[in-house]
């Protein structure tokens, strides 16, 4: 009995997760950011967590496009205000820091101003400083939830049938 | 296995037993019960939930919408909100839906069908973390699955230190019954030898990886005890339970609200109320929120319960000749101060006046992190795959005295990679030094927090508002409840000691946590109708029967004397067997 309900179990189980790959993540349209935003967040997202020999960045993994998804169905008005602002924030500072705004800034000169806006990660208190922590936030949360991050980057090798656990045993 | 049909419920039966709540403790009274051949009724508050459909416990966050998120018109009150404000916490929030903190973790759509919408449920009074689950086996769906026996230094304490009042049973006493609980339900452990922990009678244990077995060294040389998760989750297979698979080790564990929907770890409707239905001697009512339990007019003894069907709105009585409570501590507290008579005044089983006092839990909060050096770098392992990691047991006030404070805490924690790397966020930098550093040190992370008992205090308590009813027109509970001195040395000596604990085993601390959570952060509450041996100091027998009302049990944690450190449920489940055991043996010779 126990056996027999053991391989029922696991037919249903690999059912399931075969049914949900084929759903995959469809890419959309920006529904909160317009584009010139969308593509500050798209830049400043890669340059927290870019491409590099190891694994694709934050741009390939969909970041952006997962916050911009979020940000659309929001019900909290200051959380959005806060993302629109905090575009305007980085293109200020690029402004004064480079004489231009941030998308036009050279590679070398966005990093400057992501830099700066870093500065104080443990304790920000100027607005583009508190603006870097929930950037960094939502780009970490979106980029190690994606497919790239669970699987190419970090190389997660759970969420699967086992017949042990692999682990050390108790000497 | 498809659930079992369910059977015709009839109202105007008398059944032999109503049982008020289908989770741990109303599971184990029907199991009991209806395996002796006694018609038992079993209500349930909320709804039976296609669990699987539920938990979906190996969908990928990028095959999620919200990436296993919460959708956007709900909200989990977070650790501030519960700080800041006061009950009911629901209360002007705009959001459609408020959820405890437990849905702030990931994975919250998954349980939100599981717990309470608390816009619906309000409570008042003092702060206060309260997680319910209203559906079908309650919090089982959820619960930690920490399964850990208590000793004689839990129910003798008061002997030993002269605070509270000891259990009416000794560990002798209960010792045979969580036997039958560890072979019927199932539980993974390695044997120690610890008389302040017992052993249960384990299946094969899950492994500690190497981070882990790294501190459990270092503490043997202080003569302290770190073991492998005690988790009530079958490894071998239960060849008498059709319902429930053994543990595959998927490392959906990790997901938090948890559940486990091959039901290797143990849930009240497969373990329990499944095979209940089977002997054909189980009527299962869901939707049914009871209200008041209804006594005789002439005798004083309970004669059934009044219910509410929360899909129709409709008020319904069943009869019974016997009334079992297993609503959970705080609900069977609320229910028994709502059923007032002439009898019984102050409320049903209370002439005491201990209903809803000597309210206890854990207290939790002090916690510490640290990182292995030599894992950085390492190739990346599967460390998931296991209900949980380890469990540090007590080791305070045993031979010795602590100046500061009496009782014990034990530690639970974990290490290895995890599907999300929960340090990413506060790694400090950017830049492909920061992913690679995130990258590195995954795995290499090791971290444990503390469950530590609070006292049992007549002063803390539950009572019910005057003026604040819930959506069902029921009357809430009024919190009266704070930690107290004991509790504020004890979590300073926790921090004090995880610190200690890692840097004797060469365990890099990175961080220690002192401050303490908001009161009912544990959800393990206990003790607000006790039982003992004097009726004028405690609510229940030694058989968790009324002192004033005989056909009344009250068969969860509000019946514990004290809170010990050691999480309850399976201590909950074995009582409940034992009472239920002397039940039907009184039935049997005539004496309820």
């Amino acid at each position: 009995m126990s056996t027999d309900l053991e391989r029922r179990d696991l037919f249903k189980i690999a059912a399931g997760a075969a049914v949900a790959a084929r759903l995959g993540v469809a890419q959309q349209a920006p529904r909160f950011f317009i584009p010139d935003e969308f593509s500050v967040i798209e830049e400043l997202a890669e340059i927290i967590i870019p491409a590099d020999d190891h694994s694709p960045g934050a741009r390939a993994a969909g970041v952006t496009v997962y916050i911009d998804a979020r940000l659309g169905e929001s019900l909290e008005p200051e959380k959005k205000d806060a993302w629109r602002q905090g575009v305007q924030l980085v293109n200020q500072l690029s402004v004064t820091m480079n004489g231009q705004p941030f998308l036009k800034a050279s590679p070398e000169q966005r990093t400057a101003v992501v830099e700066r806006m870093a500065q104080n990660e443990a304790e920000p208190k100027s607005p583009e400083e508190l603006f870097f922590r929930e950037l960094k936030r939502a780009t970490v949360h979106a980029y190690y939830t994606s497919k790239i991050g669970i699987h190419q980057e970090m190389e997660y090798k759970g969420n699967v049938l086992l017949n042990k656990f692999v682990g050390t045993e108790l000497p | 296995m498809p659930d079992p049909t369910p059977k015709e419920v009839d109202l105007k039966q008398t059944y032999d037993a109503v049982v008020v709540g289908s989770g741990a403790a109303g599971g184990m009274a029907a199991h009991v019960l209806t395996s002796q051949g006694m018609k038992v009724l079993l209500l349930e508050a909320g709804k039976k939930l296609d669990i699987e459909k539920e938990l979906k416990s190996l969908e990928w966050p990028y095959e999620h919408p919200r990436r296993g998120g919460l959708p956007p018109d709900s909200h989990a009150l977070s650790r501030n909100e519960y700080t800041f404000r006061k009950p009911p916490y629901a209360k002007g929030l705009p959001n459609k839906h408020v959820y405890s903190y437990v849905e702030g973790w990931n994975g919250a759509d998954y349980s939100k069908n599981i717990v309470v919408d608390e816009k619906d449920h309000p409570y008042t009074g003092t702060s206060y973390a309260w997680v319910r689950a209203r559906c079908l086996g309650g919090k089982t769906n959820i619960w930690g699955r920490l399964a850990l026996r208590l000793s004689d230094y839990d129910f003798k304490a008061a002997s030993r230190d002269g605070f509270g009042e000891d259990w009416p049973i000794s560990y002798a006493d209960i010792a045979p019954y969580y036997d039958k609980v560890d072979l019927y339900l199932g539980i993974a452990g390695h044997k120690e030898n610890l008389p302040y922990l017992p052993d249960s009678l384990f299946q094969r244990s899950t492994r500690l990886n190497p981070a882990e077995v790294q501190l459990r060294e270092g503490l043997a040389k202080m003569d302290r005890v770190l073991t492998p998760y005690r988790a009530g989750v079958t490894t071998d297979g239960l060849k008498h339970n059709k319902y429930r698979s053994r543990c595959f080790g998927r490392g959906a564990c990790d997901r938090r609200t948890g559940g486990c929907d091959i039901h290797a770890a143990f849930d009240s409707p497969t373990g329990l109320i499944y095979p209940a239905m089977d002997t054909g001697n189980l009527t299962l009512r869901t939707n049914s929120t009871v209200s008041e339990v209804l006594v005789d007019k002439n005798t004083g003894k309970a004669r059934g319960v009044a219910f509410v069907d929360t899909q129709t709105g409709k008020s319904y009585e069943a009869k019974a000749k016997v009334v079992i409570l297993g609503a959970s501590t705080l609900e069977s507290a609320r229910l028994m101060l709502l059923s007032k008579s002439r009898f019984h005044p102050n409320g049903l089983g209370n002439s005491s006046g201990h209903v809803g006092h000597n309210f206890c839990e854990h207290i939790m909060g002090p916690s510490v992190t640290g990182i292995v050096k030599d894992l950085v770098g390492k190739p990346r392992t599967l460390d998931d795959g296991r209900p949980a990691g380890f469990y540090v047991a007590r080791f305070r006030n045993l031979a010795d005295k602590h100046p500061n404070f009496i009782r014990g805490y034990g530690f639970e924690g974990d290490s290895g990679t995890h599907m999300f790397p929960g340090h990413a966020a506060g790694t400090p930098g950017f830049g492909a030094a920061y992913k690679k550093r995130v990258r590195d040190e995954a795995g290499a992370f090791i971290s444990m927090g503390a469950f530590g008992e609070v006292l049992a205090r007549y002063e803390n308590y539950v009572d019910i508002d005057p003026n604040v009813k819930d959506r069902w027109g029921i009357p809430v509970l009024r919190f009266h409840y704070q930690f107290g001195d004991n509790e504020k040395k004890m979590a300073a000596d926790m921090a004090d000691t995880a610190r200690e604990m890692f840097e004797a085993s060469g365990i890099e601390v990175i961080g220690v946590d002192r401050e303490i959570l908001t009161e009912g952060w544990s959800i393990h509450e206990l003790g607000t109708a006790r039982m003992g041996a004097d009726p004028k100091k405690s609510v229940l027998n030694q058989f968790q029967q009324s002192h004033d009302v005989p056909n009344l049990l009250v068969v969860d944690g509000s019946s514990h004397v004290s809170a010990s450190c050691q999480n309850p449920t399976w201590t909950i489940m074995a009582l409940a067997w034992r009472s239920c055991d002397h039940l039907a043996e009184q039935m049997r010779k005539g004496e309820v």
